[in-house]
C-alpha cells in the first residue's frame, strides 16, 4: 500500500513537471464549479484530485447555503451595521454547523502536495522571487491558522499573484485561496471564515 | 537672446503658478483662478479644468481609509474643489478602510471624511485594496453593485473597477467579454495594484500586467488609474496607455518614488494629494491637487484610439 502510494505520488510530481499543469473548472448546471481540462489533456491523476478538492469544496458551499438562507439577505445598499451582524451571525451559524471540520478537509495531503508543487513551478525565476517577497512581508502576522476561525479584519488580505491564481484550481466566487506566510488559506469571501489551510504552500 | 529671455520667463511662470511642463504626450495646462472667490489656505481655489455643460467630471481618490487628520484635510479640500468643479462621482483607488471594518471605522473613515461631498449626493465608486474586505462590495456608499468587479457608464465614458486583489479566470473572461462589446468612446479601467510604477516600496505588478495588458491593448483602453504606492505618479504612455498611480488620499509614502524612474512623466511624492478629471469629446483633461491646495500636475490628453 505504502509502495502505491509512492508510485502515485512520483507519477503525479513526474506529470505535473511535464508542464501539463493548464487547470480550469467549469459551471456545471448546478451552478457549482467542476474540474476540467483547458488547452492541454488532464491526467487520470490530475482528475482525480481535482475532482476530490471540488467535491470538498461543493461540500463546503453546500453547509454554507444551509446557513447563509436563514438570514436576511444583504442587498447591495447595505449599511455597515447590516454588513457587520451579517458577517458575524454567518460565521457564528457556520461554526456551529462545522463543529466537525478538521484542517486538511478540502487541503487533504494529496491536495496540497499537488498546490504545493503548481506554487514551487509557478515561483521559478527571478520576478517570482519579488513576488514572494511581497507575500512574505504582507502583514498577516496573528492570522490563525485553524479552522472555523475569522481571518481577522485588521489584517491584509495579501494579493494572491494573478499568473498563479490561473494555475491553480478554479474556485466558486464564494471562497478564496489567501496567503498567510508561508501557508495558504481557504477563506469564505463574504464573512473571512477560515474554511482549510495548508502549511509550507510557498516554497 | 530675446528668445533666451521669453523661454525663462515661459519657465518662471509655469513654475510659480504651479504647474510644470508636462512630458510625453501631456499637454500641460495653467490653473486658473476661478471666478467665484473660493478660498482655501488663504489662496484661491485654481481649476484647470475646462467644467463642460457635457463634460464628464470626477474626483480620483486613493488609499483613503485611515481616519486620521490628514485624510480629512484632503477630504475637506475636494470637497471645496468639488464647489468649484461640480463633478458628479468620485473613483476609489481601493485600502478604503484600512485596520478595522466595523461600523465605527466606516464613519470615521469615510463617511464623516466626505459626508460634504455625500450630502450633495457626489456618489463614490469603489474598488477593492489589499487592505478591503470583499463584503465591502455591499457598502451603500460604496455603489459597487454588490460585484467585486463592475462596470457603469457616464456619458461617452465606460468605467471600469477591477479587483485587482484577485485577478481570476472569471474576472479576466468577463473583463474581456465586457471590452468586446464595450462601443463606448473613452474606456477607463481602476484598481488598486498599478502594472507601472516608479515606487520603491511596491513598485510595477508585473504579474498583474502580464494579465491585463494585453487585454487592454486589445480591446482598446485608454486610461489606468491606480493607487496601493502612496504618492502620485503619471507614467510615460505604455503601449498607447495612460498610466496614473494616485494613492496619496490618506497615506504617504514621502520620497519613495526612486529616482530617475524611465516610467516617470510626472510624479509628486512630498505630500498627499488627489485628482479631479474631466472627459469632453476627444480630450481628457485632469489636474493634481496637493494638500496644501498646490497643483503639481495638470494636462489634456487626447483619446489615442480616435482616427
Amino acid at each position: 500500500m505504502k509502495h502505491q502510494t509512492k508510485q502515485f505520488a512520483w507519477s503525479l510530481l513526474a506529470v505535473i513537471a511535464s508542464g501539463s499543469l493548464s487547470l480550469a473548472f467549469t459551471k456545471t448546471g448546478d451552478g457549482h464549479q467542476k474540474a476540467t481540462t483547458s488547452s492541454t489533456p488532464v491526467t487520470k491523476q490530475e482528475k482525480l484530485l481535482l475532482s476530490e478538492f471540488d467535491r470538498n469544496v461543493k461540500q463546503y458551499l453546500q453547509v454554507r447555503e444551509k446557513v447563509r438562507s436563514q438570514l436576511p439577505p444583504l442587498s447591495k445598499d447595505s449599511t455597515p451595521e447590516q454588513i457587520d451582524s451579517y458577517q458575524k451571525r454567518f460565521v457564528e451559524g457556520l461554526r456551529t454547523a462545522r463543529g466537525y471540520a478538521k484542517p486538511g478537509y478540502a487541503f487533504t495531503p494529496a491536495v496540497a502536495d499537488y498546490i504545493r508543487t503548481i506554487i514551487r513551478t509557478e515561483f521559478k525565476g527571478t520576478d517570482r522571487t519579488e513576488i514572494r517577497q511581497t507575500i512574505l512581508e504582507a502583514d498577516t502576522t496573528g492570522v490563525p491558522l485553524r479552522v472555523n476561525y475569522p481571518y481577522p479584519e485588521t489584517k491584509e488580505l495579501t494579493q494572491i499573484p494573478p499568473t498563479l491564481l490561473l494555475r491553480l484550481p478554479q474556485l466558486p466566487k464564494e471562497v478564496k485561496y489567501r496567503f498567510v506566510g508561508r501557508h495558504m488559506l481557504l477563506v469564505d469571501t463574504d464573512n473571512g471564515l477560515i474554511v482549510d489551510y495548508m502549511t509550507n504552500a510557498l516554497p | 537672446m530675446k528668445r533666451l529671455n521669453a523661454y525663462l520667463l515661459a519657465a518662471v511662470f509655469l513654475i510659480a503658478s504651479g504647474v510644470q511642463s508636462t512630458l510625453g504626450q501631456a499637454t500641460a495646462l495653467q490653473p486658473q483662478r476661478n471666478g467665484g472667490a473660493r478660498v482655501v489656505s488663504n489662496s484661491l481655489l485654481r481649476i484647470s479644468l475646462p467644467a463642460k455643460d457635457n463634460g464628464v467630471r470626477f474626483g480620483i481618490i486613493g488609499d483613503t481609509g485611515t481616519g486620521t487628520q490628514k485624510q480629512y484635510q484632503l477630504g475637506s479640500l475636494l470637497a471645496q474643489y468639488r464647489d468649484a468643479f461640480p463633478f458628479d462621482f468620485v473613483l476609489m483607488m481601493g485600502d478604503n478602510i484600512y485596520g478595522g471594518e466595523t461600523p465605527k471605522d466606516f464613519k470615521l473613515k469615510f463617511e464623516n471624511v466626505y459626508r460634504p461631498l455625500l450630502d450633495k449626493q457626489v456618489k463614490f465608486y469603489a474598488t477593492l485594496g489589499n487592505h478591503d474586505e470583499p463584503a465591502q462590495r455591499f457598502y451603500q456608499y460604496f455603489n459597487m453593485d454588490g460585484k467585486e468587479y463592475y462596470r457603469f457608464t457616464k456619458g461617452n465614458v465606460a468605467f471600469y473597477s477591477l479587483n485587482s486583489n484577485y485577478m481570476d479566470k472569471k474576472q479576466i473572461q468577463w473583463l474581456e467579454s465586457e471590452l468586446a462589446k464595450d462601443g463606448s468612446e473613452w474606456k477607463i479601467c481602476f484598481f488598486h495594484h498599478p502594472p507601472y510604477s516608479s515606487g520603491g516600496k511596491h513598485g510595477s505588478d508585473k504579474q498583474l500586467r502580464e494579465i491585463v495588458e494585453p487585454i487592454f491593448v486589445k480591446y482598446g483602453v485608454n486610461v489606468v488609474l491606480t493607487g496601493h504606492d502612496h504618492f502620485y505618479e503619471r507614467v510615460k504612455p505604455q503601449k498607447g496607455i495612460y498610466y496614473f498611480v494616485s494613492g496619496a488620499g490618506g497615506k504617504l509614502r514621502e520620497g519613495d518614488v526612486r529616482d530617475k524612474s524611465p516610467l516617470t512623466d510626472k510624479f509628486f511624492d512630498s505630500d498627499m494629494s488627489f485628482m479631479v478629471a474631466e472627459v469632453v469629446g476627444d480630450q481628457f483633461y485632469f489636474q493634481v491637487i496637493s494638500r496644501t491646495g498646490e497643483t503639481v500636475d495638470a494636462g489634456v490628453l487626447p483619446n489615442q484610439r480616435r482616427k
